[in-house]
């Protein structure tokens, strides 16, 4: 079965004197659809870039499908940082590369400098039918030899999407994936990294703001509020209370919060 | 009252003014530069009418005449003449004299483009670190941070000792070495090029956005594959401005580094000098500084088409 486990064990991260995420810990299992919500600086970001080992917490563990990700060799890291697809808040695509040489690049962590080189320069006709038939799932085929920073916000969020499944990954994580674009297409994007992983069998995480879609495609959520959890639980025991407690700013309550 | 006040008040500006905070240095050397100034006029022995004494005068009348083109010498200016005697001159030796100029100059700066582009990479420091691109996930062996604790700073140090060396003097040591050929000269401009382009470069590695390479990095791709794949798309533009920017000072360069002997411009001006013959000394300089123009002209000319695209 594809989709691989994901576990925080105790995950403190503080960047100089703000604490992003403190002891955190949740185990989520493969296949999981994962919703992360929370208010601006809550530790979503933080969280997420736990899973793909591009943060170092300072204190626990976080264990990718049962390996713990600090005691990995440089080749195994690898190995999983190329096993977890990874939707940027800001696509971090190269811009004056093709859409196609983007989507491409996903494929970097499994093959050698040579073969990446050939890939970009001279891709081989299957990858590139590749290629499109994933920007068509995503829903720009045609821009397929475009350069990408002709492209809108939203469509190099496409791209971004495309190249995270071009690695062909076990886990998918989204960063605010429809921050960039209009509430219509915010739905289409959260539906399509849903379907995706649905037909992939992949594990889902994303952080949404939007609490509607957050309900609507997740099968879990997860609540975070100054770096700790407030709630976790399936969608269907979410009450309306769990999101007012998580997003309660009243006045002088900041103050209070800080003393 | 309201008078009062007033004084009051230029009374603190003055006082402020008098407390403002003042750089010593700045003031020390305008202070010696006036001395210094003053010293050179009153006990120098620049004098100017020296300049322009009959004995000078005389010097320059003569090299005028013998500048004169020499079908030409005691006789009427005829543009025929001049014209047929300069096209007789380039057949003979300005047009090889020209392409070897242009050849020394495109063939050096290739290859500093080349080995300059690869020193930059270990000379970055955002590159040649053990987790480029992404914070540190564990703490890298011993030897592996005492060998990027290095890399950087030795790899600097290279390119100093390169350029530091001006290419006259590479030139010069490496015809000992070659014998005479277009190769020493190459190679001194190689050489020299490779220290300033191996800088730039390195200077843009380490101002690139690092979000798009933190990306690839982030989804399994090694050092070498960031480079190829992240930035050389990212830097390709301004590092070819870079590159026409130095070959124009390749081309100026070539000409200067034939007087060292080798079949350049440059060596066919020492060559009419050697010779006394002013006439064609003045019409290699020239084609020198039509050479340079021209360089100049197409450098630009590409580095707007790069700048477009």
């Amino acid at each position: 079965m594809k989709g691989t486990s994901l576990e925080l064990d105790g995950v403190s991260v503080q960047y100089g004197n703000t604490t992003a995420l403190e002891a955190v810990s949740l185990s989520i299992s493969a296949g999981e659809r994962v919703g992360l919500v929370g208010p601006s600086g809550s530790g979503k970001t933080t969280l997420l870039r736990l899973l793909n080992g591009s943060v170092l917490p300072d204190q626990g563990d976080v264990h990718v499908s049962g390996s713990p990700l600090y005691t990995l060799s440089r080749t195994d890291l690898r190995r999983v940082r190329a096993s977890i697809g990874f939707v940027y808040q800001d696509h971090r695509l190269v811009p004056n590369l093709q859409v196609s040489q983007n989507v491409i690049a996903g494929q970097l962590g499994r093959v050698s400098l040579l073969k990446s080189l050939r890939m970009m320069l001279f891709p081989s006709r299957v990858m590139v039918e590749k290629a499109h038939e994933i920007l068509c799932r995503v829903g720009i085929g045609e821009k397929l030899f475009e350069r990408t920073d002709h492209l809108s916000g939203g469509q190099q969020q496409r791209v971004a999407i495309a190249r995270a499944l071009f690695q062909e990954p076990q886990v998918l994580l989204a960063d605010e994936p429809v921050s960039s674009v209009d509430p219509a297409r915010a739905k289409d994007a959260v539906e399509l990294l849903t379907r995706i992983s649905r037909e992939e069998n992949l594990t889902l995480v994303m952080s949404l703001h939007n609490l509607d879609l957050a309900r609507e495609y997740c099968e879990r959520l997860i609540g975070l509020r100054r770096g700790r959890i407030v709630f976790d639980e399936p969608t269907s025991s979410i009450q309306e209370s769990h999101f007012s407690e998580l997003y309660r700013i009243g006045e002088g309550e900041m103050l209070a919060d800080g003393a | 009252m309201r008078r009062q006040e007033d004084k009051g008040r230029s009374q603190e500006v003055q006082l402020l003014l008098a407390e403002r905070p003042r750089n010593r240095f700045v003031r020390g050397s305008l202070y010696l530069l006036l001395a210094l100034i003053m010293v050179s006029w009153t006990f120098g022995d620049l004098q100017v009418d020296e300049l322009f004494s009959t004995h000078r005068l005389r010097n320059l009348n003569r090299f005028l005449s013998e500048v004169r083109p020499f079908p030409l010498h005691g006789k009427e200016w005829d543009w025929g003449v001049a014209l047929s005697w300069a096209q007789e001159i380039f057949k003979r030796e300005g047009l090889e004299a020209t392409l070897s100029t242009l050849g020394i100059s495109v063939v050096a700066i290739l290859l500093a483009g080349f080995f300059g582009s690869l020193m930059a990479l270990p000379a970055a420091r955002n590159l040649a670190c053990s987790e480029p691109f992404l914070p540190e996930i564990r703490p890298p062996p011993l030897r592996a941070r005492v060998f990027y604790a290095l890399l950087a700073p030795v790899t600097r140090f290279a390119l100093i000792l390169l350029r530091a060396i001006p290419e006259y003097i590479w030139a010069f040591i490496l015809l000992a070495v070659m014998g005479p050929s277009a190769w020493p000269a190459i190679v001194a401009l190689a050489i020299h090029n490779t220290g300033i382009l191996g800088r730039l470069q390195a200077e843009t590695v380490e101002n690139v956005n690092p979000n798009p390479l933190s990306a690839l990095r982030g989804l399994g791709g090694k050092r070498s594959q960031l480079a190829a794949v992240g930035l050389l798309p990212l830097l390709l533009p301004r590092g070819l401005l870079y590159l026409f920017y130095r070959w124009e000072t390749c081309v100026r360069e070539a000409t200067v580094l034939g007087m060292l002997g080798f079949s350049s411009l440059g060596f066919w001006i020492t060559d009419a000098r050697a010779r006394l013959q002013y006439d064609r000394f003045l019409f290699f300089v020239l084609l020198g500084a039509a050479v340079v123009l021209i360089g100049d002209f197409i450098s630009a000319f590409l580095r707007r088409i790069v700048r477009k695209a």
